[in-house]
């Protein structure tokens, strides 16, 4: 009883991701040689512009997308396996709200602590993680899924409220700094930032792994894989803690995103047609990746003429999507 | 073999007692009493999912509290009230769940545990829906393979929870019916809770009454016994 079709999926998607990363590349304003990318890895030349661009711009560009675009899909997968509601992700659940909340409190008020690098992910983790917590705790208190969604959307307000509260006290310069990554963006990262932020990435990935056991049991219901012997206590520590930490980074270096981490574990479901989050994991990981590349893409050709926020990109095209799932399955 | 000894359950007051029960392996119990009486806390309670308020319950005469959860999911299995199927999850994964307690840390399953899904599927008799998705089959189907998974958990005691309240009669009549085989062929120790008297009566199955807060065990009774018992 082997999954054939699965594997084969994964091979195609495998071989389109090169094909976006190719595409993003392509898409910027100034047009650069593949010499001039192997040189910049090889032979780093600090005084040619077009090396410089690529270190500084593309590269850090090019991964933010792709960690951005799997990392979120990662989150909503996690959450919708975890609260067992096709339409739950990090930006409903208000997961990205924590973030929002702790960064904007750093960005805003300059907070010493909150300055450095490992200080901007731990932010946005434990706003993310808190967030995250709370919503478990409703969560168990409810039986309807429609009413967590509400929950969610009234913690969002709630915390954009105090987020509001913070912007009119800023000074001009923070608050322009807070406003710009609140748009989202995946040009904010510096080459230097791309090392702590891939081993981040790659941490939860293996994690993401270790947790496919559990995953696969939680799909019938938390009473249901407890009976078949699944510590449930901890494990739904360990996937709120990966949830938090995928959303956290992405969070903390690219905005919030909105519809990324709802939309594509879904698409991702529909098109692999499995529960078993061996398959779901890595078919998030690429779906969610290339959907990103291909968006970003598509910024950078129309920005010349006017740019698009990338947060308002995802918003054009994910909400229609999430409305077609609410007809397919709530009605 | 289930012996239970001087229990009491509840969730905070005591709902029912028991004295010195031995249910043996081999059988089917049926689990009889009115609606909010405390047959589900009892099942709960059996299971380990909710603590008994005193006395004692011995699986195969080990006591359940000293149970790590892993070694509770290799000696009970339950069947709730309704699955309700999961979207995309295929009757053969869903069956191949109740491997979980015996396969590794990523939950890969050998070709036994294959081979102990496709005999399970064969003696229920749903062998064809394996390919099927769950939320794709009838209620009654659906039902077969939580039978199903318990089965291939192959615990030496089962507890089922009301399973037949949404099945139609003939759906009904038949999973009792199967129930009854299998404990007999496989040697289970098997507890449901039900409403479905006349049925229960028809294969001449032993009742656990629960009435006057007290659970007591019939090995043989008349329906006129038990609807007064529980009026």
């Amino acid at each position: 009883m082997k999954d054939v079709s699965l594997k084969w999926v994964l091979i195609c998607l495998l071989c389109f991701l090169p094909l976006a990363m190719y595409l993003h590349l392509m898409s910027g304003q100034i047009e650069i040689s593949f010499a001039s990318y192997f040189d910049s890895f090889f032979h780093f030349d600090s005084h040619n512009t077009n090396q410089v661009l690529v270190r500084e711009f593309r590269l850090p560009r090019l991964f933010m997308a792709m960690i951005a675009g799997a990392g979120l899909s990662l989150s909503g997968m996690f959450m919708q396996t975890l609260f067992k509601n096709p339409l739950a992700g990090p930006y409903v659940l208000g997961i990205n709200s924590g973030a929002t909340l702790l960064i904007a409190l750093s960005l805003l008020t300059g907070v010493q602590f909150f300055q450095s690098n490992f200080g901007l992910i731990g932010t946005a983790l434990i706003g993310a993680f808190a967030a995250g917590l709370f919503m478990m705790v409703i969560a168990q208190r409810l039986k309807s899924q429609i009413t967590l969604l509400l929950v969610g959307l009234m913690f969002g307000s709630f915390t954009s409220a105090f987020v509001s509260i913070l912007e009119s006290l800023a000074g001009a310069e923070s608050l322009k700094s807070f406003t710009m990554w609140s748009m989202g963006s995946l040009q904010q990262v510096e080459f230097s930032q791309l090392g702590i932020i891939l081993v981040v990435f790659t941490l939860g990935i293996l994690g993401s792994f270790l947790l496919v056991k559990p995953l696969n049991m939680l799909v019938i219901g938390e009473k249901s894989a407890a009976m078949l012997g699944l510590p449930i206590k901890s494990v739904r520590m360990l996937v709120l803690l990966l949830t938090a930490l995928f959303a956290g980074l992405v969070t903390a270096f690219c905005g919030p995103i909105a519809f990324v981490g709802i939309a594509i574990p879904n698409l991702t479901r529909i098109l692999f047609q499995t529960t078993n989050h061996r398959y779901l994991i890595m078919g998030n990981c690429l779906i969610g990746a290339i959907f990103l590349l291909l968006t970003d893409a598509f910024i950078q050709v129309l920005e010349g003429h006017l740019s698009i926020p990338l947060n308002a990109l995802t918003s054009i095209i994910g909400a229609p999507f999430v409305v077609f799932l609410l007809m397919r399955k709530l009605r | 073999m289930i012996h239970l000894t001087k229990l009491i359950i509840g969730h905070q007051s005591e709902l029912l007692r028991l004295e010195n029960t031995l249910l043996s392996s081999g059988n089917v119990y049926a689990l009889i009493g009115r609606n909010g009486i405390g047959k589900s806390t009892f099942i709960q309670t059996v299971s380990g999912i909710q603590k008994a308020l005193g006395g004692e319950i011995l699986i195969e005469s080990q006591s359940i509290s000293e149970l790590t959860p892993r070694e509770m999911a290799e000696t009970v299995s339950m069947v709730d009230t309704r699955f309700e199927g999961v979207e995309y999850l295929k009757v053969k994964d869903y069956l191949a769940l109740g491997r979980a307690p015996f396969t590794d840390a990523f939950g890969r399953l050998t070709k036994k545990d294959w081979q102990t899904v496709e005999d399970v599927a064969s003696d229920l008799g749903i062998t064809h829906l394996l390919e099927k998705f769950t939320d794709q089959i009838s209620d009654g189907e659906r039902q077969l393979c939580s039978v199903g998974r318990a089965f291939v958990q192959e615990t030496p005691v089962i507890l089922l929870d009301e399973p037949t309240a949404f099945l139609d009669y003939i759906n009904r009549k038949l999973l009792l019916e199967l129930l009854v085989r299998l404990a007999r062929e496989k040697n289970k120790c098997i507890v449901l809770s039900t409403h479905d008297l006349d049925l229960c009566l028809d294969q001449s199955i032993p009742f656990l009454l629960a009435a006057n807060g007290e659970i007591n065990l019939h090995t043989t009774l008349t329906k006129e016994a038990i609807l007064l018992a529980m009026s």
